[in-house]
């Protein structure tokens, strides 16, 4: 019966949205590193665990107000919830237990509910002896009041800031990759002070006309020399007291150098991976931006005019020399091979980007990449370059919206150049809004002004603007003249007076800037206004 | 018929040679081996082998005489550089356009003696930029004006003599009678400056002046007829 119940409540929490939410909910505030409410979290409870250390310190001579124990158990409380929260987002109890549920039914045997408790004890004491938890453990415990002795561990608290920091961590990280030089270093200082403590405590006990009264202070001795510190309130008085001192100092010089030596190397090796942490942390940040991959000279091109129109983007290239280029011009940089899934997934192909640019000089590489960016993202926009005519086709098929061939690109204008450089020129002048007019395309929103609207109703010439022609998919429009295909589109030139505009054409007009932000504005005012009436 | 040397052997070469209008112009590809002439030649170019540091090579092709613009399409920059300072010192109205590898050496092209430098990097980029932040333009021009539709941007000159001298640029009305639309009109009482028909400024059209305007390619045709005719 009980189990009948527990595996009914089991597959209620598996198909319950609201459950599933929830846990979603806890899950981004505590644990996950890039949800959103996290940041501010970690912000509130570093203050919680900074004050309620002062509230400690100031505890030691004065006495607690009313005010100030309450405080202090809110805090225990929060912490004590956030320590429960960690626990149940830790293992997904339901999912053990309907796991091994539907084992049994399949194999038909019978189900044992203590067998899976076992498992869920099992993973939840788990969760309770990683370090983190051991902390939060012993951050709540000391509170508790017989366990008053264990006072001194509230400093614990401080070691909470440890979940809270990520810089923190990574210090932790490194010393646990360096775990094998350490404990060789540890175990050989640990044999060092033994030595140097049995020593001095044989050569200077007091019977010998020594100070070391005992093997505690012959330790504590060999600890304050080895370090280097040398308090000199013990200081070795026999010749054999006075060798061990200069044997100990020795050692204890290389000791230190070489535990200095260590960790500084061990941080060499990870500053990379910590500068690309933090391009992530900002890419994080971005709600929209780019993917470069390859930052050869059309790459800096693109960096550059994206760079002027304040538009976020990264780079990814695996050459050092590029690499090092795009950090002298303050871009965000990945030194990494875009190829590789995680690498493209790590910057954000599925968090944010808008576009990825394949622009390398090797067209097996832009394939690769546009095909590894397809499949990660079925609906981001991929622009490849490829150098070589024949691999058109190919990038097309690995998925690329739109490809760019930079040799034929430069051979279509050197021939537009020679053939009628003033048209020429007028429409890159446009198209690169070097002068003042600039080539826009303005939507028809429904409810808006011109929706049902005729071009001649418009009166284009009146707004000082020039009406190049509509693009439309409707296919409404079909019955004009002067249509030319494009992708899944139509582009009606030189529409005729009565040519009607419909919902989601798109208008193709030439202009000032002002002239057509200002005939934008109108379009979206109207809209709005019609919206609010209704 | 304007006449047009090409030098050096690549994508764009070949690009730039199958872009124009044959009828309009007569080609001559400059290999430096019989290989690469012989590449071009298949695709039914005229071809010659000289020796580019060579000026009397250069003469025989017709520089200094017939030839009206050279391209410079050597992959190397210095290759561009040389041939650019013999031209120049042999013909000083030729038309030079050359391509630059590194960007420091635009201005040692242009120094050189070149009208125009391209950059296929720039140029590459500048076009990913457009694609990212204006789709939809980029698409239209790309297929029409730069691609295989029949739209196309052309400049009209207007003739001596021409029944539209004196006329008022308002007064056209291109897009109704000819399916064509005015873009801007180059006014030299106002310099060489293009100006947008964007119904900012009136123009009289006089001899000389130029009229850019875009449409579909047998339209355009009728129009410049017309205009020579009457």
């Amino acid at each position: 019966m009980l189990t009948r119940l527990i595996v009914y409540l089991a597959y209620f929490l598996k198909t319950s949205k609201r459950y599933q939410r929830t846990k979603l909910f806890f899950y981004d505030l505590l644990e996950n590193p890039a949800g959103r409410l996290k940041p501010y979290f970690d912000i509130f409870m570093i203050c919680l665990v900074m004050l309620s250390v002062f509230l400690l310190i100031y505890e030691v001579d004065h006495k607690l107000g009313e005010s100030e124990v309450l405080f202090e158990r809110c805090v225990i409380s929060l912490f004590i919830v956030e320590y429960l929260l960690r626990g149940w987002l830790y293992s997904d109890n339901h999912k053990i237990i309907l796991e091994h549920y539907e084992k049994a039914e399949y194999l038909n045997i019978p189900f044992r509910l203590g067998k899976v408790a076992k498992i869920i004890i099992a993973k939840k004491i788990k969760y309770i002896f990683t370090p983190l938890a051991l902390i939060d453990l012993l951050a709540i415990l000391p509170t508790y009041r017989p366990l008053r002795v264990m006072r001194v561990f509230l400093l614990f608290r401080l070691f909470k800031l440890f979940r809270y920091f990520n810089s923190i961590k990574v210090f932790a990280r490194v010393l646990v990759s360096r775990r094998f030089e350490l404990i060789t270093l540890g175990v050989f200082l640990g044999f060092l002070v033994f030595i140097g403590s049995t020593a001095i405590y044989l050569f200077e006990n007091p019977a010998n006309g020594g100070q070391v009264n005992n093997l505690f202070e012959g330790f504590y001795w060999a600890i304050v020399t080895v370090a280097t510190v040398g308090y000199g309130d013990i200081a070795p008085q026999t010749t054999g007291g006075r060798i061990i001192a200069i044997a100990l100092m020795l050692v204890g010089l290389g000791v230190l150098s070489f535990l200095v030596s260590v960790i500084v190397s061990a941080f060499n090796e990870e500053m990379d991976e910590l500068r690309e942490n933090s391009t992530y942390a900002e890419l994080n940040r971005f709600k929209d931006f780019i993917i470069i991959c390859g930052f050869g000279r059309v790459g800096q091109h693109i960096a550059r005019q994206l760079e002027k129109d304040q538009l976020n983007f990264v780079i990814i290239d695996t050459k050092e020399a590029n690499v090092s280029k795009a950090k002298r011009l303050g871009y965000l940089v990945i030194h990494e091979d875009a190829s590789k899934n995680g690498v493209i997934q790590n910057a954000g192909i599925n968090k944010g980007a808008t576009a990825v640019i394949c622009t390398t000089g090797n067209d097996v590489i832009n394939v690769y990449i546009t095909l590894t960016s397809r499949h990660l993202n079925p609906d981001i926009r991929i622009i490849s370059r490829a150098n070589s005519q024949d691999n058109v086709k190919k990038l097309y098929q690995a998925g690329a919206s739109n490809v760019i061939q930079p040799f034929e690109i430069a051979g279509m204008v050197v021939a537009e150049y020679i053939g009628q450089p003033v048209a020429f020129e007028a429409i890159l002048g446009i198209i690169r809004e070097e002068s003042h007019v600039i080539m826009e395309t303005l939507c028809v929103h429904s409810g808006s002004l011109i929706d049902g609207m005729s071009i001649d109703g418009i009166n284009f010439e009146q707004r000082k603007l020039m009406l190049l022609g509509i693009i439309s998919v409707n296919p409404v429009h079909r019955k004009h003249k002067n249509s030319y295909p494009i992708k899944n589109q139509h582009f009606y030139f030189n529409p005729v007076p009565n040519f009607v505009l419909r919902e989601g054409d798109l208008l193709v007009v030439i202009g000032r800037e002002y002239a057509i932000d200002h005939f934008r504005d109108r379009i979206e005012k109207s809209r709005l206004k019609n919206r609010s009436q209704r | 018929m304007k006449r047009i040397a090409v030098f050096g052997y690549s994508v764009m070469s070949l690009e730039a040679m199958s872009r124009l209008d044959r009828e309009q112009y007569s080609i001559v590809f400059i290999g430096k081996d019989e290989n690469e002439a012989a590449l071009v030649a298949e695709k039914g170019f005229a071809t010659q082998v000289i020796d580019f540091r060579n000026d009397e090579a250069l003469k025989s092709i017709g520089i200094g005489t017939d030839v009206d613009t050279i391209f410079c399409f050597y992959p190397r920059d210095f290759d561009n550089v040389f041939l650019t300072i013999s031209a120049r010192a042999i013909d000083k109205n030729i038309t030079i356009v050359a391509i630059v590898d590194d960007p420091e050496s635009a201005e040692k092209l242009l120094a050189a003696g070149a009208n125009k430098i391209i950059d296929p990097y720039e140029i590459c980029g500048r076009k990913t930029h457009e694609m990212l932040t204006k789709p939809d333009i980029t698409n239209i021009l790309d297929n029409t004006v730069f691609g295989r539709h029949d739209l196309n941007m052309a400049q009209i000159e207007i003739p001596k003599g021409s029944c539209l001298e004196n006329t008022k640029t308002s007064d056209l009305k291109l897009n109704q009678k000819h399916n064509l639309i005015l873009i801007g009109v180059v006014d030299r009482e106002l310099g060489d400056q293009l100006h947008f028909a964007i119904g900012e400024k009136e123009h009289r059209l006089d001899a000389g002046d130029i009229l850019v305007v875009m449409g579909p390619a047998k339209e355009i045709k009728a129009f410049k007829k017309e205009i020579e005719q009457c």
